[in-house]
């Protein structure tokens, strides 16, 4: 009897699970209005609903930069000795894709086009701020592009900082395969220093810096200074270390720290779809810069002939590096505070059974949908107790970690797009509402994504056109 | 019925076994690419070894135990249900002390000492049904003194 019962609540549970073919984001998740003023989840499609596809870059006006890409899925050629090409999609024949360069201010426009990727693809701006409907996610923002057609993004280069750009269709494969490139905006006034893009992508097994395995010569004047655009594209945190000179982290996710000192020892750890800009200047010997798996890069005259260190144990912490300065808002008068508590445990996922991701107990698709209204400051504190790291990414907006494990951050304003949650850790950061749309806010481990680990923050009075799932075949994760 | 418990409990004391060979198969077969150059990440798919670890373990030894205790209620051999019941309780076990060890690998080394557990349970539910299987129907139907366990 008493099975007969569990078996009937198992049954109710995995009917209970299953997730609509096709849904709007509209009608997801359970509305958290984070203790601010409780408003209608803007639910109705038309009315006094803004639509996320009328929240677009400028319109009109000849763009500053340029830029067509071609989605292809074929080989991917890897550059190095003993590479061997994979299947993957390349972006004009290539992977990682064109870096793209702007300058702050600049207006960008992206012409993507599908030649033959069957699953349909988008491009999302990773770290960029850009208006909703420039953001690419399929479903959300826009319809997947299919093949054969095109879409094109326009938006301004507000942010200098480092900075990439991958599909957000199918994304937990089409990253991993190839669908990226890297963007940098640089300060209007010009770069400083020269820079050395350094986006790291593993293939097949094969660890890649700029699409190349193993070592990799940059020609650097001795006394020179060189920043380091390390972009991590992977699924999981890249550790990146520096031979044969001391270095400054002068950026993580696109914004400078403040007042960097010399760092020396020390391991960074980039989370997923993070980025961490390292500044050196060059010794007569040359520096090696590593990513692990064999993936260097040795910057320095022809002959340098830089050292090659183990991997130090000690970790660069952000959270007391560099100097403190104004964030410009205040996070104890916020507006809302939600909680991102990521757990996991047993019950059925759109049906299947098994080991599944929960955000505040639940499994998807009954996760929160985070409400703000334009102008809110709103707080976050982001938990796991779920037994694996979890790189979380915010779309749309930069978030300021105020503090870890009850800590407070005591170094540089540490601004985030992509954050590391470790198992057993608590994160308390804050953001200002001041883009409207609606936006995901999820683990960049993209299988995780693919598990259900994906929330929204989604602003009243905003609703989408799009659909996930059905007739457009719109699978963002 | 008896013939389906034994049969059920038996194939799950044969999957431990398995679960040791694709464990083994796993990590030669990781430290067999890592010779070869490959770089383990996050993103890494997993090989033959592990696949074949994650469905024995999560799906098929799970099913198994669960229909062993289905078929436990219609076996009336004292001691069946117990018996399945325990089967469960240590596959339930030994799949969450999996997942627990991706937090805290020390608790990988109870995984692999539960797996004896498992091994065991199944192998003495298999047994106690062997023993009586002959003997006529009815006469399990006597009290006996591992009884007590019911549905
Ligand atoms: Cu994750």
């Amino acid at each position: 009897m008493l099975f007969a019962v569990a078996l009937g609540f198992v049954g109710w549970t995995w009917w209970g699970s299953l997730v609509p073919d096709t849904y709007s984001m509209d009608d997801m998740g359970v509305a958290d209005f984070g203790g601010g003023e409780a408003v209608a989840h803007e639910a109705a499609h038309g009315g006094s609903a803004v639509g996320v596809d009328t929240l677009t870059g400028p319109p009109d006006g000849e763009p500053d930069v340029s830029e067509t890409l071609v989605a292809r899925a074929g080989k991917v050629e890897i550059g190095g000795d003993g590479a061997r090409a994979v299947d993957g999609y390349t972006l004009n024949d290539t992977s990682p894709g064109p870096v793209i360069r702007a300058k702050q201010g600049d207006l960008v426009e992206v012409r993507l086009v599908n030649e033959s990727v069957p699953d349909g693809v988008t491009l999302h701006w990773h770290g960029v701020d850009v208006p909703n409907a420039e953001d690419g996610v399929a479903g959300v923002t826009q319809d997947a592009v299919q093949e054969g057609e095109e879409h094109v993004y326009r938006f301004v280069a507000e942010d200098a900082g480092t900075y990439w750009y991958h599909s957000h269709q199918v994304s937990h494969e089409q990253v991993k395969r190839g669908l990226l490139g890297t963007l940098v905006i640089e300060p209007a006034r010009g770069p400083s220093t020269d820079d050395v893009v350094a986006a790291v992508h593993t293939y097949s097994g094969q660890r890649t810096v700029q699409g190349m395995v193993g070592e990799q010569h940059v020609e650097a004047a001795a006394g020179s200074t060189r920043r380091v655009r390390v972009v991590n594209t992977n699924d999981g945190a890249v550790r990146t270390w520096v031979s044969g000179a001391p270095y400054r982290v002068v950026a993580v996710d696109g914004r400078e720290i403040n007042g960097p000192t010399p760092v020396e020892g020390k391991t960074v750890s980039v989370p997923a779809g993070g980025r961490v800009d390292l500044e050196v200047e060059i010794p007569d010997d040359g520096v090696r810069v590593s990513f692990g798996g064999g993936a260097s890069l040795v910057l320095g005259p022809a002959d340098a002939d830089a050292p090659t260190d183990d991997e130090p144990k000690q970790r660069f912490d952000p959270l007391t590096y560099g100097s403190p300065a104004d964030i410009g808002f205040d996070p104890d008068a916020a507006d809302r505070s939600f909680e991102y508590r990521i757990g996991r445990r047993i019950g059925f996922l759109d049906g299947r059974p098994g080991f599944w991701w929960t955000i505040n107990g639940s499994i998807f698709p009954d996760v929160p949908m985070y409400m703000v209204q334009e102008g809110d400051v709103v707080r976050m504190t982001i938990s796991n107790d779920s037994g694996k790291v979890h790189p979380m990414h915010l779309h749309g907006h930069h978030a300021v970690v105020l503090s870890r494990d009850g800590v407070s951050a005591s170094g540089s304003p540490w601004w985030v797009d992509s954050l590391d949650v470790r198992d057993g850790e608590t994160f308390e950061v804050a953001l200002v509402a001041d883009n409207p749309g609606i936006w995901m806010d999820h683990c960049h481990n993209l299988i995780h994504a693919s598990e259900g680990l994906v929330a929204h923050l989604s602003y009243v009075g905003v609703s989408t056109p799009f659909r996930v799932g059905g007739a457009d075949h719109n699978h963002p994760e | 019925m008896r013939s389906t418990y034994r049969a059920l409990a038996g194939l799950i004391a044969i999957g431990v076994v398995l679960q040791a060979a694709t464990i083994a198969l796993a990590w030669f077969g990781v430290m067999n690419d890592v010779d070869g150059g490959a770089v383990y990440d996050e993103g890494t798919e997993y090989n033959a070894g592990q696949s074949l670890h994650a469905i024995l373990g999560m799906i098929v030894i799970p099913v198994l135990a669960l229909l062993l205790m289905i078929v436990s209620f219609f076996t009336k051999v004292p001691g069946a249900v117990k018996w399945a019941g325990l089967v469960l309780l240590v596959v339930v076990v030994q799949v969450l002390l999996a997942f627990a060890s991706f937090g805290a690998p020390i608790l990988g080394t109870l995984h692999g000492a539960n797996a004896l557990v498992v091994m065991g349970a199944a192998g003495m539910a298999s047994r106690r049904v062997q023993s009586s299987v002959g003997a006529p129907e009815q006469a399990t139907a006597q009290p006996t003194a591992g009884a007590g366990a019911g549905a």
